[in-house]
């Protein structure tokens, strides 16, 4: 049970990030170091958040508005860095255009950039998954598990996983979005994905009501599945302009 | 359609980072499976003079452990020194003898305890003679695996990666200051025994240079795994077009694309994928070329994207039948006398008996020794970031994380320093700065922040 649930749990979280790194990911070693930097990026940007909160930590257990203003900060934060990261991926996307001019091979496809988008997301998504729920798994190893009391229903690593797993999906599927829309100059789409990061992580105050979990996990969810749809949308009018495109100049 | 450029970009580090990660995930196993029963202190050549005390003061710890770091170091340097003299004598016999036996022995004791205390750890039912046999047979093969020529490419690889998980897991006993201050004094001493003038590992890699000959060391190549008919075919192709560049005078850089375009149609898919990581490799270099000579107009800053000049294509083709480069000697000679920049040997050093040695590229057009290419790691960077590692492993998941994403992001700094300056470089520096930045920073600042916002099912 102990090692099984262990996996489980880990599985959980990770799973579908997992399949999606072995089916489209590993194929390109070029997206396996777009993963790795990305995922990089959040684990200074974390680093750098817990230095900024480390003089005021722990904070007090009973009050919330503490916690509103860190989960504030720290959204604040990382979706600054998002466009950071956008410029810088900018930049390499013309050095990498320039460079396929110079080898006459073709220029990166729309299904190429958007690989990288969807590769930056996930490094994004699972570092998430890895520091706030595979980190503190170790105990869940061992023969007993742990309840928190505001959610005392589900077993604390159960749910950490449930709550990890949503937001590997809206990180993995807003870089998409951010990517599109920086790209194209879509103010909604630009707009749209610090409301979704924002929206998510104030869903998680509601944990802090006394079995909260109720409603705030099926809420996260909500976000989560929105943020699937509105990027599975955009992304195939891009496919099918882009198909419009080439066949028309064909 | 046309494969996009995306394919093959950063094959080369991919194959030097997958069997770093393997081996670092492996200790990392390791140390959790096998910590309880492990014994708490070791007697080795890291502890010779203090013995770490649970009850000490931290002053005496850190006096201790940086003496032991000390007196290892110097130690190391020593037997370097010896290596390099009789490399330098021409004992090269000897050496090899030396490493082979030191193979024997590491696998068959160092690695036969961790076996034993993994069957004892996982009470698995087996008899002594069958895990004896078993236990010679792995060994015997892999002293085979170190120097002998004719062993599959792949199981020397996975050998050099079992060496390092089994020198790590045993480093990882040694108690936790001096397990620091050692990665931290190895990292300074690798950096000036590679970087520093005189420094021995800089002797060692450019008497094997000169003299043409494999460093009588233990390191991991990252070779492109191909099939023998797939590498005549390709090579043949390469040796071409590296003769095509070397024909031109003014400058050092290959068109291998013109090679491509040339006969690719009948090449098969694997092949062309051979050769798009030959292109890759060989543009790494030319970028440098770009860079030093500065005549070339809009060179990208990014060092894994090369700048080749248009004006070669042609070249390229013609002259590719009219030259012939038989020896390899040939090559080094007629590349050093037309342009020093475009030497095909990018060497990257590690510590001790791990020489790192990145050969560009171009030397898989190489007829005589076509054994000397790819990115070499030394053996000793795989042992030293596994021990980092391991020794994250027990604190806590979340610094082995942290450390394993510093560690490898190292690595990658390192790969495109040695893609710009285009010689051996030490591993170790970088990556285990990072790392040993990365852990404390995690286990003082990220930890307690990261644990107090969970627990609270708080994230974002």
């Amino acid at each position: 049970m102990t090692v099984a649930a262990g996996i489980g749990y880990a599985l959980v979280a990770l799973g579908p990030s997992l399949s999606l790194f072995v089916s489209v990911i590993s194929r390109k070693p070029f997206l396996i170091l777009t993963v790795l930097s990305s995922t990089l990026l959040w684990l200074v940007s974390l680093i750098i958040l817990s230095g900024l909160w480390r003089p005021f930590l722990p904070l007090k257990a009973n009050v919330w508005w503490p916690y509103a203003l860190l989960v504030i900060t720290s959204v604040c934060f990382q979706e600054g860095l998002r466009f950071l990261f956008w410029k810088v991926y900018k930049r390499l996307e013309d050095v990498l255009d320039s460079f396929a001019d110079r080898i006459s091979r073709p220029r990166l496809f729309l299904t190429d950039k958007l690989q990288i988008a969807l590769a930056g997301g996930l490094g994004h998504g699972v570092a998430h998954a890895v520091f706030f729920c595979l980190s503190l798994l170790t105990p869940a190893f061992g023969p007993a598990t742990f309840y928190v009391e505001r959610c005392s229903k589900v077993p604390f690593f159960l749910i950490s996983a449930i709550i990890a797993l949503a937001f590997v999906t809206i990180h993995t599927f807003s870089m998409v979005i951010a990517f599109e829309g920086y790209a194209k100059g879509n103010k909604v789409d630009q707009i749209i994905v610090p409301v979704i990061h924002l929206t998510a992580g104030m869903l998680t105050l509601v944990n802090f009501a006394s079995e909260g979990c109720v409603i705030g996990v099926p809420l996260l969810y909500l976000v989560a599945s929105l943020t699937l749809v509105h990027c599975g949308k955009m992304v195939w009018q891009r496919l099918l302009e882009s198909r419009n495109q080439s066949s028309a100049s064909r | 359609m046309e494969s996009s450029i995306l394919d093959s970009l950063g094959v080369e580090i991919i194959g030097v980072m997958a069997p770093v990660s393997i081996c670092m995930f492996l200790v990392v196993l390791l140390t959790y499976s096998l910590s309880v029963t492990s014994d708490p202190q070791i007697r080795s050549a890291a502890n010779l003079i203090y013995i770490e005390n649970p009850s000490d003061s931290a002053t005496v710890k850190l006096e201790g452990s940086l003496a032991n770091a000390i007196v290892f170091v110097v130690l190391v340097a020593a037997v370097t020194f010896i290596l390099v003299l009789l490399f330098y004598y021409n004992f090269t016999n000897f050496l090899k003898h030396y490493m082979r036996f030191s193979a024997f022995f590491v696998f068959g004791t160092m690695g036969g305890a961790i076996f034993l205390s993994i069957i004892q750890h996982f009470s698995i039912p087996v008899d002594s003679i069958t895990c004896f046999i078993l236990l010679f047979n792995f060994t015997i093969l892999g002293t085979l695996s170190v120097f002998a020529g004719g062993i599959p490419i792949v199981l020397r690889q996975c050998y050099m990666v079992v060496m390092g998980i089994v020198v790590a897991a045993w480093f990882t006993k040694l108690p936790e200051w001096t397990t620091w201050s050692i990665l931290v004094a190895l990292a300074l001493y690798d950096l000036v025994a590679v970087l520093a003038p005189g420094g021995p590992l800089k002797l060692l890699v450019e008497l094997a240079s000169s003299r043409d000959e494999e460093l009588p060391a233990m390191v991991y190549e990252a070779r492109p795994t191909v099939s023998s008919g797939n590498q005549g075919r390709n090579r043949g192709s390469s040796l071409r077009a590296l003769v095509g560049g070397g024909g031109v005078s003014d400058s050092g850089s290959v068109e291998l694309q013109a090679v491509r375009n040339h006969d690719g149609n009948q090449l098969g898919r694997e092949n062309t994928h051979n050769l798009d990581y030959n292109a890759v490799a060989v543009r790494d270099i030319d970028n440098v070329d770009g860079n030093g000579n500065g005549n070339r107009g809009g060179v990208e800053s990014s060092p894994l994207v090369g700048s080749p000049s248009e004006g070669h294509f042609a070249s390229a083709i013609s002259s590719e039948h009219s030259t012939r480069v038989g020896t390899r000697g040939n090559i080094d000679d007629r590349e050093s006398a037309i342009d020093e920049e475009m030497s095909p040997l990018v060497e990257l050093m590690g510590w001790g008996d791990n020489r790192e040695e990145a050969r560009g590229l171009e030397e898989s057009g190489n007829v005589v020794d076509s054994s000397n290419r790819g990115i070499k790691l030394g053996l000793g960077d795989f042992i030293f970031y596994s021990v980092l590692v391991g020794r994250a492993a027990m604190y806590d998941l979340m610094t082995v994380y942290a450390c394993y994403l510093a560690i490898i992001s190292g690595l990658g700094c390192t790969l495109i320093l040695l893609s710009v300056y285009n010689r051996a470089l030490p591993a170790l520096p970088i990556s285990i700065m990072l790392g040993v930045v990365f852990y404390f920073l995690t286990r003082l600042l990220m930890e307690p922040f990261v644990v107090g916002v969970t627990t609270n099912l708080m994230m974002f």
